[in-house]
């Protein structure tokens, strides 16, 4: 598991029918690179959260057939800036 | 799932039995360099698109045996490549709250 900070909602109206409808979120990690992520959690932009990569990201979308390899697992309550960058 | 932006079509006539059904793209991440995806969904040159790697790679191409390590799963409806920094300070919420504003204008 990885920490990421959320950036913005992400919109793919156009999407295969393996990622039903779900939240997509673009989240950067602490060198700045940008992915998408799945969010059962409901996330918002600035908010710090935990991600799971791989196949474990599609048993965290809670249904084995939604195709993700980075899903959100939980909000941070307590984080910060610095203590990401260091 | 990372995103990248479509080059073009990739022909390859002689390829392996698993790697039929789907066409293949030539792709390139934000930093330039560029990869091969399986294309389900349907992309042109220059849409910016999600692809995902792992088992969801293979799932979403069609079934889990498909020989594919990066499958784009959908097309981003509006990518400005200089956006993410620049609309950071202008969040957007969810649909449903804004539109709801707009009424009440």
């Amino acid at each position: 598991m990885n920490i990421h900070r959320v950036v913005r909602d992400l919109v793919a109206t156009s999407r295969t029918p393996t990622l039903q409808s779900k939240s997509l979120r673009v989240v950067e990690d602490d060198s700045g690179d940008l992915e998408v992520a799945l969010d059962p959690v409901g996330a918002r932009p600035g908010d710090f959260v935990i991600t799971i990569s791989t196949s474990a990201a599609r048993h965290a979308a809670g249904d084995f057939s939604i195709t993700t390899d980075l899903t959100i697992g939980g909000i941070i309550d307590h984080w910060n800036e610095e203590r990401w960058r260091d | 799932m990372r995103i990248f932006c479509v080059e073009g079509t990739l022909v390859a006539t002689a390829r392996i039995r698993g790697l039929e059904l789907h066409r293949l793209l030539v792709v390139r991440d934000r930093k330039g360099s560029k990869q091969v995806a399986v294309d389900p969904v349907g992309c042109k040159p220059g849409d910016w698109v999600i692809a995902c790697g792992s088992s969801a790679a293979r799932e979403a191409a069609g079934h889990k045996d498909y020989p594919s390590d990066l499958t784009i799963v959908g097309i981003i409806d509006f990518w400005d490549e200089d956006g993410p920094e620049k609309e950071r300070a202008e969040e957007p919420e969810p649909v449903a709250a804004s539109a709801d504003r707009e009424g009440r204008r």
